[in-house]
């Protein structure tokens, strides 16, 4: 009875203040205050510090920063032409033509930038008026593009992994290697249902492209080849055991810097605008983990998430029935609140229903990545959607519809991750120490 | 020491929430007069939250610095004891020292569904949102405060292996002596090694909350005075 009204204060004030608009930061201090002076006896205030500094200075977590600064370089250099210019003469026979340019561009930023927003913006900006000006159709245009930027929190560097593994104190390299396989799997979705767009909507075809000699793709794409030497040199290193987390980080910053300085790309300007850039990003992401970090703390002591863990257990649900629940239930939290909320608001209680469940807690990291990306495009709060509103101009409302059919392909791919959970776990259990 | 123990005749609550909320109401009846008087302290403040951010800054440097730094030593067979706790360290100051910058241009986010709703509650309930945000900042950095002076009261020194010269500390602790006394600490202090205390690095936290507490009270303060919020999002272009 107790674990019940805990349960509801906790739940009506959380609702409260996140609904007041109170930065979530800030909001998930205040729940955990409350939870701590209502139902225990310790001095909040100091718990809470304690916690906060043991938190905030963690090793660990110094591979955030970095890769968000990297992603930040990236974004302010030539990358997003040269992408272009070197995917579409390899796209332009496929089924579907140039579409694909959006997915495997995003495929590949995402291979260097853990966020999705930095990673539509990045594809977006050269994409969408090439595109329209050879004639696709807008809504296959936006939707693709709207869908396959959530790539980048899935495919390494991540920071909705380094979030997640943080959280649980998982090995943050087990994760990135987890994201690889699934997220490729979610790329070729996306281009099968591009395929099919083809097959099925012939009159929407646009005229075809003009021949090239293989000599000019292969001049072509001369751009793209040393991005794709900074991913492997980025997700290499981690593989085969040369560094840390943090330190593929720093090779990564290193790494793009040096392809910026080779491009003549990066200004002064925009080497401090990049830097500064990812200083709020970080601190806007340690903000959330300081309060979710208090939050874990006010909830441990009152005991609720035991307590909720033993009750899922007492109810004998079968894995998938739990993952179906957890999945429908991340969805609707999607809906309000952004992917690293949504992690780390419900670590503190859906970390022992898992370990309580036996599921994989790599494998689940995963999932729970394919969910929230469900979330960036689902209204009315979704990140991607009010990126691309500002991109293209186009209705929240307009952008989600052209975005359903990737959502379908995002639940598909849960079901593909519980049928094969190999899928997830196989690289991360293979690589060298 | 008592957490809101009197000082100067009043509590410490008052001082920090009551007398702060006193000015928010003092800010709503004045109104647009306060703009001008007032603005040449708006651009102090902004001028602060952004040393403050350049600070951050340079310690994310810092961190790659010292990961990259640690790596060389690795090939080349050196040992650098302590980089993994410096990089810590670093990592709390970036966070910290980032927050007020961070808030000041709309990069930490808010759930604003019921907020955009309608014209009454885009102005009231933001007020009332950044009111509580105030007050929890507040509180946070009323604990920061107390955490960072026990560490030093106590000398908790660092779990690791992290050391850093003994001057390095006194420099540290010269604003608690008298000026007089500034030549003669920093001469009779040593080259030596000393585990780092941790309200070195703590100091970060103090400091970093403390400008968040400032920064947010200003925003409630702007936003009474001229009727909009100053913070403005830049979503990426």
């Amino acid at each position: 009875m107790n674990e019940a009204y805990a349960t509801i204060v906790f739940l009506f004030v959380l609702f409260t203040l996140l609904g007041s608009s109170i930065w979530i930061g800030l909001a998930l201090m205040g729940v955990a205050w409350v939870g701590m002076e209502l139902f225990t006896v310790r001095p909040a205030g100091d718990a809470m510090i304690t916690t906060i500094w043991t938190g905030a200075s963690s090793w660990t977590l110094t591979a955030l920063p970095l890769f968000i600064w990297m992603g930040e370089i990236l974004y302010r250099t030539r990358l997003s032409q040269d992408m272009f210019r070197g995917l579409a003469p390899w796209m332009r026979w496929l089924p579907g033509g140039l579409l694909h340019t959006n997915i495997a561009g995003c495929t590949i930023f995402a291979a260097v930038s853990g966020s999705s927003a930095a990673t539509l913006t990045t594809v977006g900006k050269m994409s969408i008026p090439e595109l329209r000006k050879r004639g696709y159709p807008e809504y296959m245009i936006v939707g693709t593009l709207a869908g396959a930027a959530t790539l980048g929190l899935m495919i390494p560097p991540s920071l909705t992994l380094i979030v997640y593994g943080v959280s649980i104190n998982e090995s943050i390299i087990k994760l990135f290697m987890a994201g690889i396989f699934p997220g490729l799997v979610l790329a070729a979705l996306f281009m099968s249902y591009i395929v099919c767009w083809h097959y099925l909507r012939p009159n929407e075809r646009p005229p075809p492209e003009p021949s090239m000699s293989l000599g000019e793709m292969i001049a072509e794409s001369r751009f793209l080849i040393p991005v794709l030497m900074l991913v492997f040199a980025v997700i290499g290193s981690m593989y085969f055991g040369w560094a840390t987390a943090t330190e593929a980080a720093a090779v990564g910053v290193l790494g793009s810097l040096t392809l910026a300085a080779f491009q003549r790309s990066l200004t002064t300007s925009a080497f401090f605008e990049s830097l500064m850039g990812a200083t709020r990003t970080s601190a806007m992401i340690a903000l959330i983990l300081m309060g979710a970090a208090f939050l874990s703390l006010s909830m441990g002591f009152t005991g609720l998430p035991r307590a909720l863990a033993a009750w899922i257990d007492n109810m004998q649900l079968s894995p998938i029935t739990l993952i179906a629940a957890l999945t429908l239930f991340y969805i609707v939290l999607g809906m309000f609140l952004d992917g690293i909320s949504s992690v780390v608001l419900t670590m503190a209680i859906v970390e022992p229903m898992i370990r309580q469940a036996g599921i994989d807690v790599i494998w689940f990291g995963i999932f729970i990545v394919v969910v929230v990306e469900m979330a960036q495009v689902t209204p009315p709060i979704g990140f991607n959607l009010f990126v691309l509103q500002g991109m293209t101009r186009h209705e929240i409302g307009y952008i989600s519809k052209t975005a359903i059919p990737m959502v379908g392909l995002m639940l598909l791919m849960v079901v593909i991750l519980v049928a094969f959970p190999e899928l997830a776990t196989w690289l991360p259990e293979n690589i060298r120490q | 020491m008592r957490d809101w123990s009197p000082i100067m005749g009043l509590p410490l609550w008052v001082w920090l929430f009551v007398i702060p909320s006193l000015i928010a109401v003092l800010c709503l009846i004045a109104g647009p007069r306060l703009e001008r008087p007032l603005r040449p302290l708006w651009r102090v403040l902004d001028a602060l939250y952004f040393a403050s951010g350049v600070l951050a800054a340079f310690f994310m440097v810092t961190i790659l610095t010292l990961i990259v730094a640690q790596m060389v030593a690795r090939w080349t067979g050196y040992a650098l004891p302590g980089t993994t706790e410096f990089a810590g360290y670093a990592m709390a100051a970036t966070s910290f020292f980032a927050l007020c910058h961070a808030l000041t241009r709309g990069a930490h986010i808010r759930v604003s569904i019921i907020l955009n709703a309608n014209r009454f509650l885009k102005r009231w309930l933001d007020v009332f949102a950044v009111f509580g945000a105030a007050v929890i900042a507040t509180y946070f950095a009323r604990y920061a405060i107390k955490a960072n002076i026990f560490s030093e009261m106590l000398n908790d020194r660092t779990q690791g292996q992290d050391q850093i010269p003994e001057w390095v500390v006194t420099l540290f602790s010269l604003p608690s002596r008298a000026l007089g006394d500034w030549g003669q600490a920093m001469a009779e202090s040593s080259g030596e090694l000393v585990y780092t205390p941790v309200w070195i690095p703590q100091l970060a936290m103090s400091i970093g909350t403390i400008l968040l507490a400032i920064a947010l009270w200003d925003t409630l303060y702007r936003m009474l005075v001229t009727g909009v919020n100053p913070i403005v999002s830049e979503v990426v272009e």
